[in-house]
């Protein structure tokens, strides 16, 4: 390695490192978006706690689904330690919440039968039997 | 000829010694936003048929919602 390799090493180092930043304040920026994402009509609520794509979504939307997903396994992983339950319980439980609340006329929503469902109107949306 | 090659590993170490942690400095900041950006290939796919009791959706109705508003946007 000579002066001038390691420079273009340094160089290509410090692009690489302002590269990654921009995106991690990208990605920062884009995370309180999970009623943006319903709103896109691509995206819906599902009884399992977590985002899903409708029919398809551009890469774009899937991504910030993953993302907005991850972090909400994250807060039910935790709140599932925290009550000595399943995680698959809070995230039911939170399901039961999001549907009633969270979902506009418009939007789509999908139950155990894995139909897509969109709310037609103020009509409430249809929920689990188990939710209070 | 030994000896010159031993130079020239002294000389590649303390030229490492140099690049090394300056590239750690650099690389650090970067992979920590990595590792809050990185998503798996495939997403969270988890059946959705729930395996649940009613009480235990009351249990947990109170923490939830407190959840909720502590992580806007997620939820």
């Amino acid at each position: 390695m000579n002066r001038k390799t390691n420079l273009l090493l340094a160089v290509a180092l410090t692009v690489a490192a302002v590269a990654g930043r921009a995106g991690y304040a990208h990605a920062m920026m884009q995370t309180d978006t999970s009623a943006e994402l319903r709103a896109t009509g691509q995206v819906g609520e599902q009884a399992n706690g977590y985002l899903g794509i409708v029919e398809s979504a551009p890469s774009e939307i899937r991504a910030r689904v993953n993302a907005v997903n991850i972090r909400r396994r994250a807060a039910y992983t935790e709140l599932a330690g925290k009550r000595r339950v399943q995680i698959e319980e809070v995230a039911a439980t939170m399901a039961c919440e999001l549907l009633a609340t969270s979902v506009a006329p418009g939007q789509y929503y999908r139950l155990a039968d894995g139909e897509w469902r969109q709310r037609q109107g103020n009509a409430p949306v249809r929920r689990p039997a188990y939710c209070i | 000829m030994k000896d010159a090659k031993v130079n020239e590993v002294r000389l590649d170490r303390t030229r490492m010694g140099k690049a090394l942690p300056l590239a750690g400095m650099l690389l650090l900041p970067m992979l920590t936003g990595c590792v809050k950006v990185s998503a798996p290939d495939r997403p969270i796919e988890i059946n959705l048929n729930i395996n649940i009791k009613q009480e235990v959706v009351v249990r947990l109705t109170e923490d939830v919602r407190e959840l909720r508003q502590k992580e806007p946007g997620v939820f």
